[in-house]
């Protein structure tokens, strides 16, 4: 049974407080090996990681025993958000993961950031789970910055998931959590599966089996890795965006991520109004659809879906 | 005085979306050249204001013959977020102002920074007037971030108090002024007003520090008053009043108020049993560039920051 703790709290103007908590799992005994922290809900409205943290903590109550190094389970950053269906942090409508690391001299969305590094300052892993938004559905990936590539990805090949994706360093993204733990030292992976305010219950059991993995490979958990997939690796190949042509509505002729064929449909833009198809939208390669439109409603330039091609 | 889009975008159902600019001035004026670029976010009310009176402004001027500059006045980016209490766009909730240089094969957003940015391109002086990005409001200041190509000179023209001064921030890299100038424009900002709001004599001390900045940079033929000998301030120099406690603020003081040490600020009392949590005392004297607008306030939010530059020096040194 892990520790359930407060470890960040703020005051809220009017008779309440800010709160972060965590459950700490530890050895039952003996010294702890290594730390590792299982992070989601940075983003309010994504709630995949919410579902993996569950069964985790199932997981890690039905086996103390194994239990090597110091487990911690934060379910809910921005638990106002989560609770609420707000992406940002409300008051401020701020993105809490462009405001790492974070300050206390700065307003609420950057102290929230400060404290969560403070938090996890000293572990040896962070595991940062975001479910996309509501506009998009992910098979499940790892993102890594080029910077990082070299330590991060043979430990995202651990995790179960489908996809690695190095992409080039967008200076953005130095706000980041992932950013600001990688830079202290921890090895932080940032996963991206499914889509924003629903749950995907398949999805969660393979992350739980990549997260038991990887801890059994580090010693964090006493018991045999698993047998796990061996993800795509974004290097061998190339990444194709389809975004709208037109404005509409988009409805997705394949509703799930799956391997296609260059030239087959993927959906049709249409007119609510007039009954007319506006465009069809077209795989301009073939490879793995991983990701694909959950929202209908788009603009000109609205992502519909990205496609990943092995290079001729 | 030529009024046409530079940007339009259809919608799904609504009409579509127009940036729409207001261009002064000859095609083939030999004067220099400047674009003012107002609100880009929804709640960017008094910088919308201060555009549009300007756009008014220049009409008048324009039969008098004083413009010898061309000058392009683009009042609103994001009106549809202004059109519906929103501050970001609407669909996606992304800030059009970390969108830039824009994308044009990209998102909505980015090809709609990529349209804007095309426009924008070429200018010899760029001015972003800019909201906040808190819930405080200040007096109009100059925010100049460091990106290699920024011209601290030409902002001195404007006359305002404070001109902020410092190394860009990770996120000011997707932002129109670090971007700007790295296109070669002499870009800044105006950073003043509180956000949803229309102040008065804010406006009017914009509007006056903009007109000085054309007029001495040879836009505008027209004699002005000396502004004030601009003070730069990096953010060290700064001191920052945090609340202690979180409920309802009760400000004594405004913006630009100069303050004693020790001087009562303001306090903030109990939302639900009324009882005063906090007496907010000046830690020295200088004045209140910034304070927090909301009612409401969080507990370590900065509830004022002083410009005082002696007293903080005084500090470092204390430290070290
Ligand atoms: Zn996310």
């Amino acid at each position: 049974m892990g520790n359930i703790e407060e470890v960040l709290t703020i005051e809220l103007p009017v008779g309440e407080n800010f709160r972060i908590q965590r459950c700490r799992y530890a050895p039952t005994q003996g010294q702890s090996t290594k730390r590792i922290s299982v992070v989601s809900g940075i983003h309010g409205d994504e709630l995949e990681g919410q579902y993996v943290c569950f069964l985790l903590g199932q997981w890690l109550r039905e086996h103390p025993d194994t239990i090597k190094g110091t487990i911690d389970i934060y379910p809910a950053i921005n638990s106002l958000g989560i609770d609420s269906i707000t992406r940002s942090v409300p008051f401020y409508d701020v993105d809490l993961n462009r405001t790492f690391p974070g300050s206390k001299n700065d307003f609420l969305p950057a102290q929230i950031a400060h404290g969560v590094v403070n938090l996890m300052r000293g572990s040896d892993f962070a595991i940062d789970i975001h479910s996309s938004n509501v506009f998009l559905r992910e098979i499940p990936q790892v993102r890594i910055a080029k910077s990082q590539e070299d330590v991060l990805v043979p430990l995202a090949n651990l995790l179960n998931i489908d996809f690695v994706w190095v992409h080039d360093a967008v200076t953005v993204l130095e706000s980041t959590f992932a950013h600001a733990m990688n830079t202290i030292g921890t090895k932080t992976l940032v996963v991206e599966m499914g889509v924003g305010m629903r749950l995907g219950k398949a999805y969660g059991h393979q992350l739980l089996d990549g997260l038991l993995n990887l801890m059994a490979h580090e010693g964090i958990l006493d018991i045999e890795p698993l047998k796990v997939r061996f993800p795509i690796q974004s290097h061998v190949g190339e990444v194709a965006y389809l975004n709208a042509s037109c404005p509409g509505l988009f409805v997705p002729v394949i509703d799930h991520c799956q391997v296609i064929e260059k030239g087959s449909v993927v959906g049709h833009i249409v007119s609510a109004l007039s009954g007319e198809v506006l465009d069809e939208v077209i795989a301009p390669i073939a490879g793995i659809l991983f990701t694909i439109r959950a929202y209908p409603i788009v603009y000109e330039g609205s992502l519909l879906g990205r496609i990943f091609g092995e290079k001729q | 005085m030529k009024r046409f889009d530079i940007v339009t975008l259809e919608s799904p159902n609504r009409a579509p979306l127009r940036i729409e600019g207001f261009l002064f001035g000859s095609e083939n004026t030999q004067g220099p050249s400047v674009a003012i670029v107002g609100a880009m976010s929804g709640d960017h009310i008094n910088q919308l204001y201060v555009a549009s009176q300007f756009v008014e402004y220049l009409r008048t001027k324009e039969e008098e013959g004083i413009i010898i500059g061309r000058i392009l006045v683009i009042p609103a980016v994001n009106a549809y977020a202004l059109n519906m209490g929103e501050k970001n766009w609407p669909l996606d909730k992304t800030d059009l102002n970390m969108m830039f240089p824009g994308y044009a094969q990209g998102e909505t957003t980015q090809r709609i920074a990529s349209r804007l940015f095309d426009t924008l391109k070429g200018y010899d002086y760029g001015i972003i007037l800019e909201g906040r990005r808190d819930q405080g409001m200040c007096l109009p200041y100059v925010k100049l971030v460091q990106s290699g190509y920024e011209d601290l000179e030409c902002v001195k023209d404007l006359g305002l108090g404070f001109i902020h001064y410092r190394p860009h921030d990770p996120v000011e890299t997707a932002m129109l002024q670090y971007n700007w100038q790295l296109w070669e424009t002499k870009a800044f900002s105006i950073v003043f007003g509180k956000n949803g709001a229309i102040d008065q004599s804010v406006s009017n001390e914009v509007h006056t520090a903009i007109v000085r900045f054309l007029s001495k940079r040879e836009m505008l033929n027209i004699p002005v008053f000396e502004g004030r000998k601009s003070n730069i301030v990096d953010p060290n120099r700064i001191t920052l009043v945090k609340a202690s406690r979180a409920g309802i603020l009760i400000s004594k003081v405004t913006c630009g108020t100069h303050v004693q040490k020790g001087e009562v600020l303001g306090k903030i009392i109990d939302a639900l049993s009324g009882e005063r949590l906090e007496k907010i005392i000046s830690p020295c004297e200088g004045i209140v560039t910034c304070q927090y607008s909301h009612p409401l306030i969080f507990q370590n939010s900065i509830v004022f920051r002083i410009a005082s530059v002696e007293l903080c020096c005084h500090l470092e040194t204390k430290k070290k």
